[in-house]
């Protein structure tokens, strides 16, 4: 009789397992989401471009489907942040099946990416930092990753943005930003990129407009920062600079000022680009835009956000012949962040469109296709 | 031999269950969920100690809070703030903080409660916890007071005026996807969409956020809105997660302050009277 029982457990067990073995098995071998044929963008405005931020969403359905709703709002170019940290959690070991995903639906959906990389891992700083703080005996690491990264994706990324505002006390993991610094992590990543991917063009600065004042801990204004880059030598070691170019209140044919953070500051950035003999550089803004927040200080009517975005993609194509495109913050968030960020995006959290992504498709979609 | 044995495990199991029970307790501190008698509600207990309740808000959203000519706060918020203070016998003490620091601020226990018309976030029911509505500043149809129009139905076939990029026009266009037969006029603001309705009669209806519609209605424009919310938008306070006496408070002090009609003389205050008919919705 116990001898019978134990059979029996045994024969329940090895059933268990071969079961599990099989949805194992069936799993893996499950296509993952298709990929689906090669697309094109049509539009009217080939500079047209939005930031996604598919960094945490885990689904690759959605990433699918934010790369296809952005090739059907007609804009060929996308910025996405790619975080060193979720890719070499621990040095030398790599996990790339997101960005994978990422950069497979981007090409398949024929829109052209922008790969923004930074964000440290623990190993590469040290203990009781943020994960933006990097000091410069580990620019080498980061150099390596980043050269690791085009040459994976050589062919399908041609663009990256070497860190992201370094005029912000913040993004240095609250180190004071410094011009030299970040020069010299440029330095360290351009040769190993060109290396790697010759064509591959580096964007650099991203800088924050902002006013700070001299001296302060938050932050140094942008204007003085690029400067500052060109004195330390840094011409040599970017190809196109990228610009973040918010409007907050102000519409986007309010003149430049110094002393203004408007959308058109994109033009003194590029002031000082020609005066430092980098007038054959390009320029791509990477982040910019309005908001409409109800309650936002720096927010406008959303009527106000639609004029004021198509007139930006207008200038974009019209008047700055030197700005290769115009990528607006943010397209969606994978999740409700409830503060005024949600009233950058362009769909909801549940892929519903807002007006303005419709006004814009129709903006960007009239006469084609 | 057997029998001992059987002791010695029982014994032994009960001392492990026992520690981890313990160690539970001592980690769980005041989210002890199994020692409820324990559990203090030092928020709480702080409030009547200092006799102040100090509440965050970002008075830049008028009516609910602003500042006065004199840099005061002053709104709907406030005052409710302070009527609820005055049911526990203490004072209301008023912290401006930007909208989006709120919740840090609360968490690091800087302000006892936040009540700056924050909408319910199910997504902070792990860090924080909210009171019962008070307001929804969610998306109204309205109509003219003198309108037949009482239902979303009733829209079908009608010219429907929103404001251009809007909640609202996002709504509309969904119910249009969604098959339903109106037409959409989009107004650049939401005092053209109003004018539009009232003045010009372009539109039928229109869809508008619960607070510009209540305080157009303040204005004294004679508009009605009708069936419930498209959009539900309800504004809560806000309170530490430890803090559930606090909440208890809040919520016998909001259905207090409600028989007494003290939320409608304050709703009446801000945003002017509503008619009968809405009363009854």
């Amino acid at each position: 009789m116990l001898r019978n029982q134990r059979r029996l457990l045994l024969g329940l067990f090895l059933g268990l397992a071969v079961v599990l073995t099989g949805v194992w098995v069936a799993r893996l071998m499950l296509p993952a989401t298709p990929l689906g044929p090669q697309q094109t963008v049509y539009t009217n405005n080939p500079k047209m471009g939005i930031h996604t931020r598919l960094t945490d969403e885990v689904e690759e359905q959605k990433i699918k489907r934010s790369l296809e709703m952005v090739r059907e709002m007609g804009a060929p170019w996308v910025v996405e942040y790619f975080p060193w940290a979720y890719i070499e959690g621990e040095r030398g070991r790599y996990n790339w099946v997101h960005a994978d995903q990422v950069v497979a639906h981007a090409s398949r959906q024929g829109l052209t990416l922008i790969a923004r990389l930074g964000f440290v891992p623990t190993w590469a700083r040290p203990k009781d930092t943020t994960p933006l703080y990097l000091d410069e005996e580990n620019f080498d690491d980061f150099a390596r990753f980043v050269a690791l990264f085009v040459e994976r994706y050589r062919g399908k990324v041609n663009y990256v943005i070497l860190w992201n505002e370094p005029n912000l006390a913040l993004e240095w993991g609250y180190a004071a930003p410094d011009a030299a610094k970040y020069t010299a992590l440029l330095r360290a990543a351009y040769p190993l990129i060109k290396a790697a991917a010759p064509e591959v063009q580096v964007l650099a600065g991203a800088l924050a407009p902002t006013l700070a004042p001299p001296g302060s801990e938050f932050g140094v204004d942008d204007l003085v920062f690029l400067q500052a880059m060109y004195d330390a030598g840094a011409a040599a070691y970017f190809d196109v600079l990228a610009i973040h170019a918010y409007g907050w209140h102000f519409d986007p044919d309010s003149p430049p000022d110094p002393a203004v953070v408007n959308f058109r500051r994109a033009e003194l950035l590029r002031e000082i680009m020609v005066r430092n003999g980098d007038a054959a550089k390009p320029a791509i803004i990477t982040e910019g835009g309005w908001n409409d927040h109800p309650r936002w200080t720096r927010a406008v009517r959303p009527a106000q956000r639609i004029a004021y975005t198509l007139r930006a993609y207008d200038i974009a194509q019209q008047e700055w012949p030197w700005l290769d495109a115009l990528c607006l913050w943010v397209f969606r968030f994978p999740w409700d962040q409830n503060s005024y960020q949600d009233y950058f995006t362009f769909v909801r959290t549940d892929f519903e469109p807002k007006p303005i992504y419709t006004e814009v498709q129709r903006y960007a979609r009239a006469s084609t296709p | 031999m057997i029998g001992r044995r059987w002791l010695w495990l029982v014994a032994g199991l009960t001392t492990i269950i026992g520690a981890m029970g313990v160690a539970w307790l001592l980690t769980a501190g005041q989210d002890a969920a199994l020692l409820p008698f324990l559990r203090r509600d030092y928020t709480w207990q702080t409030i009547q100690e200092r006799g102040v309740w100090r509440v965050g808000l970002d008075p830049s959203f008028p009516p609910f809070e602003m500042l006065d000519e004199t840099g005061e706060p002053v709104g709907y918020d406030v005052d409710l703030a302070h009527a609820l203070a005055a049911t526990w016998g203490v004072r209301a003490e008023i912290v401006a903080v930007g909208f989006d620091s709120l919740p840090d601020t609360l968490k690091a226990r800087k302000i006892d409660s936040i009540v700056s018309a924050y909408p319910y976030d199910e997504r902070l029911t792990g860090d924080f916890r909210f009171s019962a509505p008070y307001f929804d500043a969610g998306l109204r149809i309205a109509v003219p007071r003198d309108s037949s129009i009482r239902t979303l139905t009733d829209l079908t076939g009608r010219q429907v005026g929103v404001e251009w990029g809007s909640v609202g026009d996002m709504m509309g266009r969904r119910l249009q996807r969604e098959g339903m037969t109106m037409t959409l006029k989009s107004f650049e603001t939401p005092d053209q969409m109003i004018s539009a309705l009232l003045d010009t009669q372009q539109v039928e209806a229109i869809f508008v956020d619960n607070v510009s519609l209540r305080q157009a209605q303040g204005a004294g424009l004679p508009l009605r809105g009708v069936d419930a919310p498209l959009e539900s938008v309800p504004y809560v306070i806000v309170m530490p997660h430890q803090a559930d006496t606090l909440q208890a408070r809040v919520a016998d002090s909001l259905q207090l302050l409600q028989e007494r009609g003290v939320l409608r003389e304050l709703e009446e205050r801000w945003f002017g009277a509503r008619t009968a008919e809405e009363q009854s919705q």
